[in-house]
């Protein structure tokens, strides 16, 4: 593929153009041709990430560690990321004797993630809804509330990511139930598309970049924590390179939706609607939620840009938007309701269901929305939205 | 006596946290195995259309989610009536689903998530003490994680840790292919599997299968040494007895010499592992100066107190449709039931109950998992670990026997020569058959078993001109009910459901491997597995060769964490009120 891009520093490379140059090439083919100057760069300083897991069924960190071309280790490495902290893989556990920490942090990640927080400045990931019913007790990690742990270890860190639908939207744990209540669960800013997360209820004042889906694209982890980690992006830059819902508008395109790089879009336009499973033709009457659903699943593809869901005959099922799953639930129904009341085509009812931050809202507006955010003030927001 | 607390214990899926009263020597006396995390996954279900949870079963769990789904469609294909008519084809793709994410999953457990504790810091003071600096220069080059030091001196992440990293991924990609992404693959649904693969397709996934025996051969096993995957199940399993497998594992590590560990010379990963981690198969019969001891960690002091399950994995792949029952011998790995004497039964899943009288609910007990009634309490003043209550997770019995399940229960239950001779081997003197060394020498056989079926499955089994689904409609699942028994990586995996007259789901359960494996005390007070398992064993390195090190028990480590503990999947909740009795009757009985 010739971008234009492959002369680039990216050492010189603006944050914008930086954005756009990994948006075009992907994580794989970006980090294969820039591998070696991202060695040069980053042999100045270590970042130290701290990934933290809340509730969450660990595919986002099985996600992340499927990393190709480099793979996690080689990409950590060349990047020069310190994983303080991070459950799934660390050297170490909590180790307690007669309920004090024993031992030193080699061993303890208890000793590890005071010694952590102490230091502060680093990148903390979060996978993961956030329980705030039963005191919080509906997680314990180390004995305490991981409400407290996440207050604690995001005051000092640099940048925050959601990685994946709990811990940016409250996903799967937060979904329709009778107990939804009880347990109250949250993600990090939202808790699916309203704005009542953790943070505000910690009073934790800190941008968070939602880095969507059921589980996360591995590239969308490796470019973020690349540009973070590169000085590329800042948390000040933040408002310019977000949508409403705090995802990167890279890989979460505002205004296009997988149904328009689908790789059975042509059946769609040709009227070749499947009705029953292993077909190769559009899946739009099994249910598809493609049309409805903002990330570039259908352009990055998956596990090394091998595959998608539609590619595989699956209807999308909308994993990388605030609502899943209740939103795209029932997800093998067709969503006449959605089609009847708008009385459009796909591409129309898709910028109708997202609403202006879709297709209108533009950086100012969405500052407007995160300054307004800081403020703990949903009402003039509002206010605001309503006027764009 | 001292209490060692591990929490959070990671290098696994999900929460868990593990209490150990240690008496002056350094033994575990008693032990408490905590899940500490609840999200209720199967309230969630309610209300919804079944055919949702072929995807949201599969966020039940990120490490498994294939058999969570598989489990799911599985019972969907009951609760539909389509069970006996799913399409051969069909069965052939979950079967390669499933086994893809088999070995990815048991990769990742052996390679990223046990074998670093191969490195523990403990280690090298024995064996260096014992001159035996150079098994440690293995243990250390190849098992080392990232991000590790020791005394202040950082070590380089291992070559085998290094290479399983990609090694997995491959696999998923081979499952993407298929499945259109991983994790949670998108293909099975009911009525069969979403996708047709193309002889692209398969030829894509064969290259992928010949990646991951170039793994299995350069690393595992010493392929190099002429000992590649199907001479090592040649040697190991194909129609050899328990006696002549053990044989020919010891005539081969016999015939190594001591002054080469290298990788080259013979030592792959599982020869090295198979030698060093047993006192009794290295110093007793192979006089090694010293070993890991792992075989005196992790087993059962009481034959009564224990079982070993399984549900039955793998569809048979000759013929259309499956029995949701799973009787004995209908799937490649069995279904089965054998008794902490070894004595075998067949499986009748009628005798599955779950406690509740030690975690966190507050109703219900000692019911078949179509009886259960919980309620999770609702004060945080009620969550803690020093009570009576002390766990997420309940205590799942057979016929009343708390059941190991998992690879090394399906080796046994399947008759797998080599496990079962070293399992004799052990009981004849005097360890406990089932222990960490065997635990996690059946991951590994049963690794290369279906990694084996796999390629037969690929090549020879899937037929891109085949049929992968049976249509089905919404009003197939009217009032109904289903059940799908399987297996995960972890062990025996059973999802029930029901519906109402609107065909939407009024009761979802899930009984699933660290349920049994890692459950707390049941309403007799008798101790779960991994609670057993602890209890005897010695908290640091090697039987506390050196002294004990309440800072350094690694002892535990190695025993909570060679079942493969899955937490995500392991807590969740059944029916949402004691009123609303479920009443599912499964399907053939
Ligand atoms: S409706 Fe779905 S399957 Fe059909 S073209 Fe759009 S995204 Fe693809
Ligand atoms: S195609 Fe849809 S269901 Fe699949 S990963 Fe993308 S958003 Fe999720």
């Amino acid at each position: 593929m010739n971008t234009g891009l492959d002369n680039l520093d990216i050492l010189e490379l603006d944050r914008r153009t930086f954005l756009k140059a990994v948006g075009m090439l992907g994580a794989s083919a970006f980090l294969g041709n820039y591998g070696t100057q991202i060695a040069r760069a980053l042999k100045v300083a270590e970042t130290k990430v701290v990934w933290l897991n809340g509730a969450a069924c660990t595919g986002c960190s099985m996600s992340f560690i499927n990393s190709a071309h480099p793979d996690v280790v080689q990409a950590i490495t060349e990047l020069n990321v310190n994983i303080g902290y991070m459950e799934t893989l660390s050297p170490q556990q909590g180790i307690f004797v007669d309920g004090a920490p024993a031992g030193t942090s080699e061993l303890n990640s208890e000793l590890k993630i005071e010694e952590l927080v102490r230091e502060g400045g680093y990148i903390l990931v979060v996978e993961g809804a956030v329980p705030f019913g039963g005191s919080g007790r509906y997680l314990t990690i180390a004995g305490k509330p991981f409400k407290d742990i996440l207050k604690q270890v995001a005051g000092k860190a640099s940048a925050v990511v959601a990685m994946g639908a709990c811990s940016s939207f409250g996903g799967v744990p937060s979904a329709r139930s009778d107990i939804r209540k009880d347990t109250d669960y949250r993600g990090l800013l939202f808790t699916g598309t309203e704005k009542k997360g953790a943070f505000s209820e910690l009073g934790i004042d800190k941008p968070v970049i939602n880095l969507a889906g059921c589980p996360p694209n591995p590239e969308f982890g490796l470019i973020t924590l690349g540009a973070l980690i590169l000085g590329k992006i800042t948390p000040a830059d933040l408002p310019d390179i977000l949508d409403r819902y705090n995802r990167p508008t890279v890989f979460f395109p505002p205004d296009h939706t997988i149904h328009e790089n689908c790789p059975r879009r042509g059946y769609y336009d040709k009227g070749q609607l499947d009705t029953e499973f292993s077909g190769e033709h559009c899946l739009r009457k099994l249910g598809c939620k493609g049309p409805y659903t903002h990330s570039d699943c259908a352009t990055r593809r998956w596990n090394n840009a091998l595959s998608m869901c539609t590619k595989a005959g699956s209807p999308c099922i909308g994993c990388m938007e605030p609502g899943f799953p209740d939103s795209f639930s029932p997800f093998y129904r067709e969503s006449e309701g959605v089609g009847i009341l708008l009385g459009a085509d796909a591409n129309t009812i898709a910028k109708v269901a997202i609403g202006a931050a879709a297709v209108g809202v533009g950086a100012h507006a969405v500052r407007r929305v995160m300054v307004s955010m800081k403020k703990h003030d949903a009402e003039p927001e509002k206010a605001e939205e309503a006027q764009e | 006596m001292t209490t060692i607390t591990i929490d959070p214990l990671t290098r696994i899926e999900g929460h868990l946290r593990i209490t150990a009263e240690v008496d002056e020597r350094g033994i575990v006396k008693s032990a408490r195995s905590s899940g500490t995390l609840f999200r209720g996954i199967e309230r969630i279900a309610q209300g919804r259309d079944p055919r949702d949870m072929a995807r949201i079963a599969s966020r039940i769990c990120g490490v498994c989610p294939t058999c969570h789904s598989i489990a799911s469609v599985s019972a969907q294909d009951d609760l539909f009536g389509v069970a006996s008519s799913v399409p051969r084809d069909a069965l052939v793709m979950r079967n390669i689903l499933q086994g893809l994410n088999w070995v990815a999953s048991h990769a990742t457990h052996i390679y990223v998530l046990f074998a670093p504790d191969l490195a523990n810091p403990g280690y090298r003071k024995v064996l260096e003490s014992r001159n035996l600096g150079s098994v440690w220069k293995e243990l250390a080059g190849r098992f080392a994680p990232i991000s590790y030091a020791i005394e202040g001196q950082p070590v380089p992440p291992g070559s085998s840790y290094l290479a399983a990293i990609p090694a997995r991924r491959k696999l998923h990609e081979a499952m993407a292919v298929l499945g259109g992404k991983m994790p949670d693959q998108m293909a099975a649904i009911v009525g069969g599997v979403t996708y047709r693969p193309t002889a692209a397709d398969i030829t894509k996934v064969a290259s992928y299968w010949i990646d991951t025996a170039g793994f299995v051969n350069d690393y595992v096993l010493p392929g190099s040494k002429g000992v590649d995957l199907d001479t090592w199940l040649s040697l190991t399993h194909d129609g050899v007895s328990p006696e002549k497998a053990v044989e020919n594992l010891l005539g081969y590590m016999g015939g190594l010499s001591l002054n080469d560990l290298s990788r080259e010379a013979g030592w792959s990963d599982a020869v090295l592992f198979a030698a060093f981690g047993s006192e009794l198969v290295g110093e007793k019969l192979l006089s090694l100066p010293a070993s890991l001891k792992l075989d005196r960690l992790g087993g059962y002091g009481d034959a009564s107190k224990i079982g070993f399950l399984s549900y039955g994995v793998f569809y048979n792949a000759e013929k259309d449709g499956f029995d949701p029952t799973s009787p004995a011998g209908e799937r490649f790995l069995s279904s089965g039931f054998t008794s902490g004497d070894l004595k075998r039964e067949a499986f009748d899943h009628m005798k599955v109950t779950e406690h509740v009288a030690h975690s966190f609910y507050t109703s219900g007990s000692d019911l078949h998992p179509w009886d259960g009634a919980t309620e999770p309490v609702k004060a945080g003043s009620d969550i803690g670990f020093e009570g009576d209550k002390y766990s997420w997770l309940k205590a799942a019995r057979y016929r009343g026997i708390p059941s190991e399940v998992g690879p090394l229960a399906r080796m046994i239950n399947n008759k797998e020569p080599l496990v079962m001779g070293l399992a004799a081997a052990f009981a004849k003197n005097g360890y406990s058959p089932a222990n960490v060394y065997t635990r996690m020498l059946a991951r590994m056989q049963e690794t290369l078993i279906v990694a084996r079926e796999l390629k037969k499955w690929v090549t020879e089994d899937l037929d891109p001109a085949g049929r992968y689904a049976v249509p089905t409609d919404l009003w197939m699942a009217k009032s109904g009910k289903g059940v799908g028994l399987w297996e995960g990586p972890r062990g025996a995996l059973g999802h029930w459901l029901s519906t109402g007259g609107d065909s939407m789901i009024r009761n979802y359960q899930a009984v699933v491997p660290t349920t049994w494996n890692a459950g707390p005390r049941d309403g007799s007070s008798v101790p779960g597995p991994i609670e057993q398992a602890l209890s005897g064993s010695a908290i640091s390195a090697a039987g506390n060769a050196l002294g004990a090190d309440n800072a350094n028990p690694v002892g535990i480590l190695h025993v909570a964490r060679s079942y493969d503990p899955c937490l995500a999947c392991a807590v969740h909740t059944i029916d949402m009120n004691a009123t609303q009795r479920s009443f599912l009757v499964v399907g053939g009985l």
